[in-house]
């Protein structure tokens, strides 16, 4: 119930408190793109965008290809599935828990219901 | 009161309310709330069933719980004191991990019967904003409004590559 990396997860949220940055990932999730493919849909620059992708890189969420001139990003999922795990985590446990125990109150009326119509017919 | 041991935080920021719709009368689930033996059924999250459950459902009885996840090992501990029972209507306690500086939360579960089904609320005041954080993630998921919504999306088109 308790974060494990914090370190990580301070990172991963700073990256995600961008607008711009959001919508950048969100098109990476779609396929991986140059630079430039990432500036033309923006009103933004080239360094402008140059400056969160670094952001993102430093958090882990995109990696940048090899390909020595057009060095497509891709999206990392890994930090981002810890960042929602850890979002959801209280509300998560008592979604479940209380799943569990909708299932195990409907059995206890059940068994109830037997018993019931067992006395009425002795 | 629990509510009025603030640190001066707006109760709004420390607190977590989560409602269910039930189609039992509160009986039962007053009962499923009250004995180790219902609450080791239904208690934690899919494939984290409660390992260690000891119960002393008496107002000032105390509780304590901890899971056993998929890894087969236990989990810390944790419990409480039960603050307020009253039977088939509302259990209040308060929970927290054993292990040294653990803040407090208090819990306030009500029983709303109607018609044989029953509106269980779960009330949690968590002692500070930033403990309400750290479990819920709030900041962010309140902030920007959007933020999260978007966030998941990103996480499910991953989820289909």
């Amino acid at each position: 119930m308790t974060p494990a990396s914090t370190e990580a997860l301070d990172l991963v949220f700073a990256a995600l408190a961008d607008p711009t940055r959001r919508a950048i990932l969100a098109r990476l999730a779609a396929s991986e793109a140059t630079v430039n493919e990432l500036v033309a849909p923006s009103k933004l620059s080239q360094p402008t965008i140059s400056k969160h992708l670094k952001v993102l890189e430093h958090a882990g969420l995109v990696s940048r290809g090899r390909a020595a001139q057009f060095r497509p990003v891709r999206l990392e999922a890994a930090p981002l599935a810890g960042a929602v795990q850890w979002l959801g985590d209280y509300r998560r446990f008592w979604a479940e828990s209380l799943d569990r125990l909708d299932t195990y109150v409907k059995e206890l009326k059940r068994k109830e219901g037997r018993r019931a119509s067992k006395r009425q017919q002795r | 009161m629990p509510a009025n041991a603030s640190n001066g935080e707006a109760i709004a920021d420390r607190e977590v309310v989560i409602a269910r719709t039930y189609d039992v009368p509160a009986r039962l689930l007053f009962e499923a709330w009250s004995k180790p033996e219902h609450l080791m059924k239904w208690f934690g999250p899919v494939g984290w069933p409660l390992t260690l459950c000891e119960v002393d459902f008496r107002k000032g009885g105390r509780f304590r719980f901890a899971m056993t996840g998929p890894s087969g090992e236990q989990n810390q501990p944790f419990g409480g004191e039960y603050l307020e029972i009253v039977p088939n209507r509302k259990i209040v306690f308060d929970n927290a991990f054993e292990a040294p500086g653990s803040e407090k939360m208090i819990m306030t579960i009500t029983f709303d019967e109607k018609g044989g089904k029953t509106l269980l609320t779960y009330h949690t005041l968590f002692a500070s904003a930033a403990m309400k954080r750290e479990y819920v993630g709030m900041g962010f998921a309140e902030g920007a409004g959007s933020g999260l919504d978007q966030l998941a999306a990103v996480v499910a088109a991953m989820k289909t590559v």
